[in-house]
């Protein structure tokens, strides 16, 4: 669940930068010939919803419909109470309770004599809400998730200095972890906290935690940290996710040299664009590839794999956390940044 | 082993049932099918497991970090992933051909399986695993135990944090930190502060603690999958007289649920117990669904399993369930107020787990944030 500060923040997401989403969408449905576009959210396929309203439900689920014209409606099965909260956090859509969303939806579309109605990741929607909105009303069901990717792809501005900010805290917040630490919950408790001190809405720590063994990621605090270790942190502050590597050793030559690596590639990744090629990424010098990918936010996906060394990207997308596993002297570095930031994504994005 | 006596639990159902295989879909939030078949605890993307009736389960993810993980964390269970989650699955489906598969939850089951499914439907398993989901076994309840303690250490570590001046999302930082310290996987946790206008909870809004509000907080610490809820109260300073007289109705409430939990009672029992406290303090409207949502709730594998503790719910309260019961609602005088005990249904009655006193908490007004 989502239990970080979840907030309104106007000054950092305007209502006038949500209601640009919303008019693009909806132009996008207009030409389409749909009478509307449903999307589906919880806190892990949140990332739609989030985009069309500022809005993360920490629980429970719900859809928002968006039609042609008009204010969105957020549809969802939570109290009127918990729907108190939702307007105070999110000033972007009309809430609409109901045991039964997707009936509420149904009635909703009925009552426009609606009858083509897009839905983003319609293979993935629960089927209790199909059968909910089917059972109102025998619209045609058809897949918006290409329609809203093509939409979605477009950063704005907003959003990228959003995906600063949170990396900036991330970065930050890996300052307090332990690198002397026996286990790897002495690293990442004090992380985590530093996190949400930040006023972070949710956070994931997962810990490589001896890369001379294994480079996978594991969850546990309770593992002993070897010699070298990678630290990943999957962070959301006011709806926009990053994630970011860092690989650490509590020997002091090697940490110097990783703290070295690492400002190195603070400095040249924002700058380097999100389009899934990896053939201009500056590592630094003498360092030998292992692998990589690229991840962005997707459909009701906050981050997914979009590209990697046997996948080309298949659409363009608003940001990339590009993750890069290397070997540099002897040791093995994992590292993610943000990529697609850099001043000419700022000046498309601001336009 | 947990994971390896929940399967030969769910393939012995699945036989009785007559099932050849069965389908298990979850997320982050909705986990507990999924986790009792896989004993993965899922936490970016979806997963669906499937099981067939000779014990073979199979674990499909659409995320490539979680895939890695599951490989290192559950190497026993055969992970598959597949971006084309629903079109992978449809295919291993369809190769069992024209047998017996059930799937669930039913709810949440994703659309384009069923309708790749198409003539053969799948029977509906979520009766099926949600028996298994509520009565337990003894080793479950043992990892129910677990999660206890750290319900009682966290919500101590919660109450040494609140001090005058503190936000509230810095009060769930502290949480989150020791959690993880200590290996807890997850937590639901909800908050309210101030007085009469708060009238639930919710994740913190930036309120900064000040003296004479009330701080309320739902803590639900999950290990090795189990969850584990407690529901305390405090007063930032010395409680005054009403909170007092609302606290002692609550704990009574509290009190009379739990005087009633033992197998062979109803859900709605339990409800009705904690409820007549209210009406006969001339509160009942502030127990309906206007000011309140449950009267307590399973725990397990999810934290707001069935049964529902509602006046309207006749589930039978059977041995080795687990459950919170929790008179919260709000008071028109103070405001939302919580108090909850988690507990184990024993033959002779509730083994109480949580062991926080049933206290209403002050802390200092002169306890000041740094």
């Amino acid at each position: 669940m989502r239990h970080g500060l979840i907030l309104w923040r106007e000054d950092e997401l305007s209502l006038a930068d949500v209601t640009a989403r919303q008019v693009r969408l909806q132009q996008a449905i207009a030409a389409a010939g749909l009478d509307g576009v449903l999307i589906y959210t919880n806190h892990v396929r949140s990332a739609g919803v989030t985009w069309v309203s500022g809005f993360t439900p920490y629980w429970s689920d719900g859809l928002v419909l968006v039609l042609r014209d008009g204010l969105p409606i957020f549809l969802t099965a939570l109290s009127k109470r918990v729907g108190e909260w939702v307007k105070s956090v999110a000033p972007t859509f009309e809430v609409a309770h109901s045991p039964f969303p997707g009936k509420l939806a149904g009635e909703r579309l009925a009552q426009l004599g609606a009858k083509r109605l897009g839905v983003v990741e319609l293979d993935r929607m629960p089927g209790g809400v199909v059968d909910e909105i089917l059972s109102v009303l025998p619209v045609e069901l058809s897949d918006a998730t290409e329609l809203f990717t093509a939409v979605r792809g477009k950063a704005d501005r907003a959003e990228l200095d959003l995906v600063r900010r949170t990396d900036d805290i991330a970065r930050e917040a890996f300052k307090a972890g332990d690198i002397k630490g026996r286990l790897a919950g002495d690293f990442t408790g004090p992380v985590e906290r530093a996190v949400r001190l930040a006023g972070a809405e949710e956070c994931y720590v997962a810990v490589a935690p001896d890369l001379s063994q294994d480079r996978r990621f594991i969850r546990t605090g309770r593992q002993e940290l070897g010699r070298t270790f990678a630290v990943r942190l999957s962070l959301a502050y006011n709806g926009v996710w990053v994630r970011r590597i860092e690989t650490f050793s509590a020997v002091s030559e090697i940490a110097a040299r990783l703290a070295s690596v690492s400002a190195e590639l603070d400095r040249v990744s924002p700058a380097f664009p999100a389009n899934g090629s990896i053939s201009a990424f500056r590592l630094p010098y003498g360092a030998e590839l292992i692998d990589w990918h690229l991840e962005a936010p997707h459909g009701t996906r906050p981050l997914k794999v979009v590209a990697d060394a046997q996948t080309p990207l298949a659409a363009p997308v608003p940001y990339g956390i590009l993750t890069t596993a290397f070997t540099l002297d002897g040791e093995t570095i994992v590292a993610s940044r943000p990529v697609g930031l850099g001043d000419s994504s700022m000046r498309e994005a601001a336009e | 082993m947990i994971g390896e006596i929940r399967k030969k639990r769910l393939i012995e159902a699945m036989l009785e049932a007559g099932l050849d295989g069965l389908v298990l879909y979850g997320n982050a939030w909705q986990n507990d099918y999924l986790r009792y078949a896989a004993d993965f605890g899922i936490l970016e993307g979806e997963g669906l497991a499937v099981v067939t009736r000779d014990g073979d389960v199979t674990l499909y993810l659409d995320d490539e970090l979680e895939g890695e993980r599951a490989a290192v964390e559950c190497p026993e269970v055969k992970t598959v992933v597949a971006d084309d989650l629903i079109g992978t699955v449809s295919g291993v489906i369809g190769r069992l051909g024209n047998s017996r598969i059930a799937a669930g939850p039913k709810r949440h089951l994703p659309y384009g399986l069923a309708a790749q499914r198409g003539d053969l439907r799948f029977e509906d398993a979520t009766a099926l695993v949600d028996r298994l989901l509520m009565v337990k076994s003894a080793d479950e309840l043992n990892a129910v135990r677990s999660a206890a303690r750290l319900a009682d250490e966290g919500y101590a570590v919660f109450r040494n944090a609140a001090a005058v001046g503190k936000k509230d999302y810095e009060l769930i930082a502290e949480i989150e930190s020791f959690f993880r310290n200590e290996g807890v996987d997850d937590n639901f946790m909800i908050i309210g502060v101030g007085g009469p206008e708060v009238r639930g909870m919710a994740p913190p809004l930036g309120k900064i603690l000040k003296p004479g509000d009330l701080v309320t907080t739902e803590l639900t610490p999950c290990v090795n999958g189990y969850y584990v809820q407690i529901c305390r109260t405090l007063v930032i300073g010395e409680p005054n007289e009403a909170q007092r007289k609302v606290f002692g109705i609550y704990n009574d409430a509290l009190e009379a649920g739990l005087a009633v939990v033992r197998p062979g009672v109803t859900a709605a029992d339990i409800a009705r117990a904690e409820n007549d406290i209210f009406r006969a303090h001339g509160l009942g409207e502030y127990v309906t669904s206007e000011y309140t949502r449950v009267r307590g709730h399973g725990l397990g594998l999810f934290p707001d399993t069935k049964p529902h503790i509602l006046e309207d719910v006749n589930t039978v309260i059977e041995e080795g369930m687990s459950m919170i019961v929790h008179p919260n609602t709000y008071n028109p005088e103070i405001g939302y107020f919580v108090h909850g005990d988690s507990l184990i249904v024993r033959a002779d009655g509730p083994e109480i787990l949580t062991k926080t006193p049933r206290e209403l908490f002050s802390v200092g007004a002169r306890r000041i944030a740094a």
